[in-house]
């Protein structure tokens, strides 16, 4: 829990400040809330990769990942799992609920709900690790669509797949923003011998904000701000 | 259909995968590459016994289909494939739109209307027999189904919601909400599809077979997905189908079919074992129902609050809201009284300058965004009713119809069509009959009319009006005989807005309180009140007990067992921080209590230039040196915020009003709907003085023209989350800079950067909140 704490002040830009009782009970409270409101649900599902001349095309379906960071994530993969996670609809509203009244607390509550779906996403991750293991396989870490030159417009393509609308109540707008707003979609490779199998591995480096970013994770090797 | 149950086919889907279909594309494609297999599917569940083939359309909408192909063709080629497997009738299959409606989404009840009729009128100019509309989370997204089904063809329509594990659909849409809205709009049949077998299906089948006056129609899956060699197969056997099915015949399901996983070996076994059974009559019972999108009021045997405040009579700060078009007040409002205790909203927003028809459904759209209490619309006018009524999210109130047959024949229509309720003022061209009796009868003849309208008598509700003690006191007592004798004689649900007895008297609460308790008494089923009123809300606590309503009377002990002078007052001693101290300290709870304290002794442009602002540049300054983070920030200007509404109502009581340092329009760019970055920097803005047009979430570019043009806006910020919905911040720039507008753009947002800001024309960007106030005061102070 302590973990989770320290990420969600991640999130809020906390920068080892001194933190005020007021300010470290709100995110205490405010993680319990989400937590009750949230109602996560997710979907996975295994895919042999076969090379294409566009990128890697996932066998069984129309969808070809393409672009360098994504042939570098998965380079060594035999395998590619898709996986969409979501808190649901009502972690939406509740948050949308307390933007009127107490704007701290819904800012709070916002970043409260983005720990937990990364939460709920390695707990998806853990499960399909497990499950690669049954065959002798390992995983890497998440890349998730619009992270470095994967195009996020696949974002309908894999939901479609996945048939999220469906089965866990994930859609996207036509902008491909997903709606619930606290949901992750990702691709996960799987592999013998792969030579990038730490989890945290990846997390900033391929991203497009990661020159200026205010969340970077310190701790990770290259520069950052704090 | 009467003598026996209806069969409808299983799976497409599932069908096409064991055919080699691959994930990803659209299965409707196939209706124009390889008819010859869709229709080889449909023969398969037709020689199965299937008396309704459903049409490989469920996705085939312009949406979905993009350039893929054009909705007319696909559809009807898959209505062509239906009719080729000689099926005995055909239905025009419609899904959801794959997008979430407002308030959720992005999508309106008029967009998701426009995409749908297309669709819809494909399917019946090529000759579907019936339409059914499936898979459905959110009964607004079945409403803009059914609504252009019905106003563009004569089909029966079918609709089914999906429900999970909890009962509810993915929006949260409970059976009885999901039963009321969608037999209040004149389905044919309605009930469950999808997500999960049969056996788990039963608790919702059985609510909705309580309430449906129309058959209730079940298709199941073939139990829950496992993923085996690679392949999506599903758990429940064939006769566990069937069994669990029959079940729910005998408990009274009249339409039964499959869903995903399901075969023709499916519909082969229920064909043989549902011909054996005769079906059941519908058996409603008949309750009181108003709902919004995703909750239900039950009016039957309990006490039911509709909150009045949300009507601008009387009301400065309402009628200034309303023509500023600023939906705060109205939010802020409406989630007042919910959390006081209102069931139900009263919405009306008559105000003779205003364009009535529009204001009030931009008010429905803001106030069902913001709160699940259904709403009932008040207003004299039927075209803003019917406007109101289109755009509503569930299954409303009319306020009102009265016995005069005009209005009734203007009312009644759009009650029937969209199904809602109506309360009925027994008062006719002759004014308000004296007695109870005579009240009585224009009550009659309002249910007798209504039911020519095929209005059931439980969507009425009969409003016997209140008479002010002061001018009519010898007939205060005649409403409270007539609520009985409407009940007794016509066995209908009464409303009384209470508050009018009063008018004119000192301690209006006192008999407001009064007159209610009698009404309750006589069996009083709704009340139109203030839920804030104190004095309501005791007799109401005191009322609910009496009434068997508050079991154990719970709630009434944990409201009133304590003592209320436990309370005291924190003491104001000398060591008590100054407003400064305590904005800086964040301490946003009590610096309302300071500044009320300040302002007996101290001007108020003082306390805002001596206190709130040097308190909020030092708290600034250290946001900005990195001493403090965000939340630490917002405390302090929440702290500000409420201090600021005490100075606020303290000036407009001695009819001031502060002057602005400048309007500044926000908005959260269209298609983005992430706006809590926005709401911290209007709420820092206008601690610092700035007047904010707030414009909102996913704001059309064309409204944000408009609102630069008329009200003359100089400076602008707009905010996008999203490195897609970055380039609707482009053109929205571009679209003010085309119309010649001189206004200076700033913008900001997790995926902005200087770059970016460059990128979109804008001429500022704010990396933070504060940023965005140091550009406001320059911008302001260089004028």
């Amino acid at each position: 829990m302590e973990d989770a704490k320290a990420e969600v002040l991640r999130y809020l830009g906390y920068r080892g400040q001194e933190l005020s009782a007021t300010v470290s009970d709100l995110v205490d409270t405010c993680m319990a809330e989400i937590r009750t409101a949230a109602h996560p649900r997710h979907i996975w599902r295994v895919f042999p990769l076969r090379p294409d001349a566009e990128g890697l095309a996932l066998t069984q379906t129309d969808l070809i990942l393409s672009g360098c960071d994504i042939r570098a994530h998965l380079s060594g993969c035999t395998r590619a799992a898709l996986m969409a996670v979501t808190l649901g609809i009502a972690a939406d509203r509740y948050i949308d609920s307390r933007k009127r009244t107490d704007l701290t607390a819904a800012l709070i509550l916002d970043a409260c709900a983005t720990q937990h779906v990364e939460e709920v996403c390695d707990r998806v991750q853990e499960e399909i690790a497990q499950d690669a293991a049954g065959e002798g396989l390992t995983v890497t870490a998440r890349f998730s669509p619009g992270y470095g030159d994967l195009p996020l417009a696949i974002q309908p393509q894999v939901l479609r797949i996945l048939d999220t609308e469906r089965k866990i109540g994930l859609t996207c707008t036509e902008r491909q923003l997903l709606l619930p707003r606290k949901s992750v979609t990702a691709v996960i490779g799987l592999g013998t011998h792969l030579p990038n199998d730490a989890p945290a591995h990846g997390k900033c480096d391929t991203c497009a904000k990661r020159e200026n970013c205010a969340f970077r994770r310190s701790g990770n090797e290259g520069d950052n701000k704090s | 259909m009467r003598e026996r149950i209806v069969l409808i086919d299983g799976a497409m889907g599932t069908m096409l995968q064991q055919y080699g279909m691959e994930l990803g594309q659209l299965p409707e494609l196939l209706n124009l590459r390889h008819p010859e297999r869709v229709t080889a599917i449909h023969r398969e569940y037709v020689q199965a016994g299937a008396d309704i083939i459903t049409a490989n359309t469920f996705q085939a909408h312009e949406w979905k289909l993009g350039d893929a192909a054009s909705v007319e063709e696909v559809v009807s080629a898959g209505i062509r494939c239906a009719r080729a497997a000689g099926a005995p009738f055909v239905a025009l299959d419609i899904g959801p739109l794959g997008q979430l409606m407002e308030p959720m989404g992005t999508v309106t009840l008029h967009h998701a209307y426009e995409v749908y009729r297309r669709q819809i009128v494909a399917g019946a100019q090529a000759g579907a027999d019936l339409i059914i509309i499936e898979t459905i989370s959110d009964p607004y997204e079945a409403k803009a189904a059914i609504l252009a089904a019905k106003e563009h063809t004569d089909l029966p329509v079918f609709c089914t919601m999906t429900f999970q594990e909890d009962g509810r659909t993915f929006v949260g849409c409970d059976p009885l909400t999901a039963v009321s809205v969608l037999q209040g709009l004149g389905v044919d049949a309605l009930g469950v599809n999808c997500s999960l077998g049969p056996t788990s299906l039963r608790p919702v089948v059985d609510a909705m077979l309580l309430d449906a006056r129309v058959p209730v129609m079940v298709q199941a899956n073939a139990g829950l997905p496992v993923i085996r060699d690679g392949q999506t197969v599903y758990d429940i056997s064939v006769e566990d189908y069937t069994d669990a099915v029959a079940q729910m015949v005998h408990a009274g399901v009249r339409i039964v079919g499959g869903c995903c996983g399901t075969t023709p070996a499916y519909t082969r076994a229920l064909k043989a074992r549902l011909s054996e059974i005769t079906p059941k009559a519908p058996t409603p019972r008949g309750v009181t129902v108003c709902t919004s999108g995703t909750k239900a009021v039950v009016l039957d045997g309990v006490v039911t609050e509709i909150g009045e405040r949300l009507n601008p009579t009387g009301k400065t700060q309402m009628k200034q809201a309303l023509r500023d078009g600023d939906d705060g007040y109205l939010i802020t409002e409406a989630l007042r009284q919910v959390t006081a205790g209102a069931q139900v909203l009263d919405l009306n927003v008559g105000l003779p300058e205003l364009d009535e028809t529009a204001v009030l459904s931009a008010a429905v759209r803001t106030v069902q965004g913001a709160t699940n209490a259904p709403l009932q619309i008040d207003s004299s006018s039927s075209e803003a009713i019917a406007a109101a009524l289109r755009v509503y999210n569930g299954k409303a109130i009319i306020n009102s119809v009265n016995g005069k047959r005009e209005v009734m024949e203007q009312i009644f229509p759009l009650a029937k069509k969209y199904g809602a309720l109506v309360v009925g003022l027994v008062l006719d061209e002759d004014g308000i009959p004296p007695t109870a009796q005579g009240r009585l009868e224009i009550a009659r003849r309002i249910r007798d009319t209504a039911r020519t309208y095929g209005i059931p008598d439980e969507d009425l509700l009969i409003d016997c009006l209140v008479l002010t003690a002061s001018a009519q006191q010898e007939q205060v007592m005649e409403t409270i005989r007539a609520i009985t004798l409407v009940k007794r004689t016509l066995g209908l649900k009464t409303v009384l807005g209470v508050s009018n007895v009063s008018f004119g008297l000192p301690q209006r609460e006192l008999l407001n309180a009064t007159f209610l308790a009698a009404a309750l008494g006589a069996g009083l089923d709704a009340a139109i009140l203030n839920p804030l009123a104190a004095r309501y809300r005791e007799v109401l606590d005191a009322f609910r007990v009496l009434n068997y309503e508050d079991r154990d009377s719970a709630r009434y002990i944990e409201t009133y067992s304590q003592p209320a002078a436990d309370v005291q007052p924190a003491p104001q001693t000398a060591e008590t921080p100054g407003l400064a101290a305590l904005i800086e300290q964040g301490r946003k709870d009590q610096t309302a209590d300071k500044v009320r304290a300040l302002l007996s002794h101290t001007e108020a442009l003082d306390i805002i230039n001596t206190e709130f602002i040097p308190a909020l540049d030092r708290v600034g300054k250290r946001f900005e040196t990195g001493e403090l983070f965000l939340p630490q920030l917002m405390l302090s200007a929440q702290a500000v915020q409420n201090g600021f509404a005490v100075i606020r109502d303290y000036m407009s009581s001695l009819g001031q009003r502060r002057e602005t340092r400048g309007t500044i329009l926000l908005a959260t760019v269209q298609g983005d709907i992430h706006d809590i970055g926005k709401n911290i920097v209007r709420m820092l803005l206008e601690n610092y003085g700035y007047d904010v047009l707030d414009l909102g979430k996913d704001v059309p570019i064309q409204t944000v023209v408009d609102a630069i043009r008329d009200k003359d806006i100089r400076l602008a910020g707009l905010s996008a989350l999203m490195t897609t919905t970055v380039t609707s911040m482009k053109d929205t720039i571009t679209a003010v800079r085309e119309a010649g507008l001189p206004c200076t753009f700033w913008v900001g947002g997790a995926v902005l950067s200087e770059e970016y800001a460059q990128y979109v024309g804008a001429d500022y960007y704010a990396a933070d909140a504060m940023e965005s106030v140091t550009i406001a005061n320059r911008f302001f102070a260089v004028k």
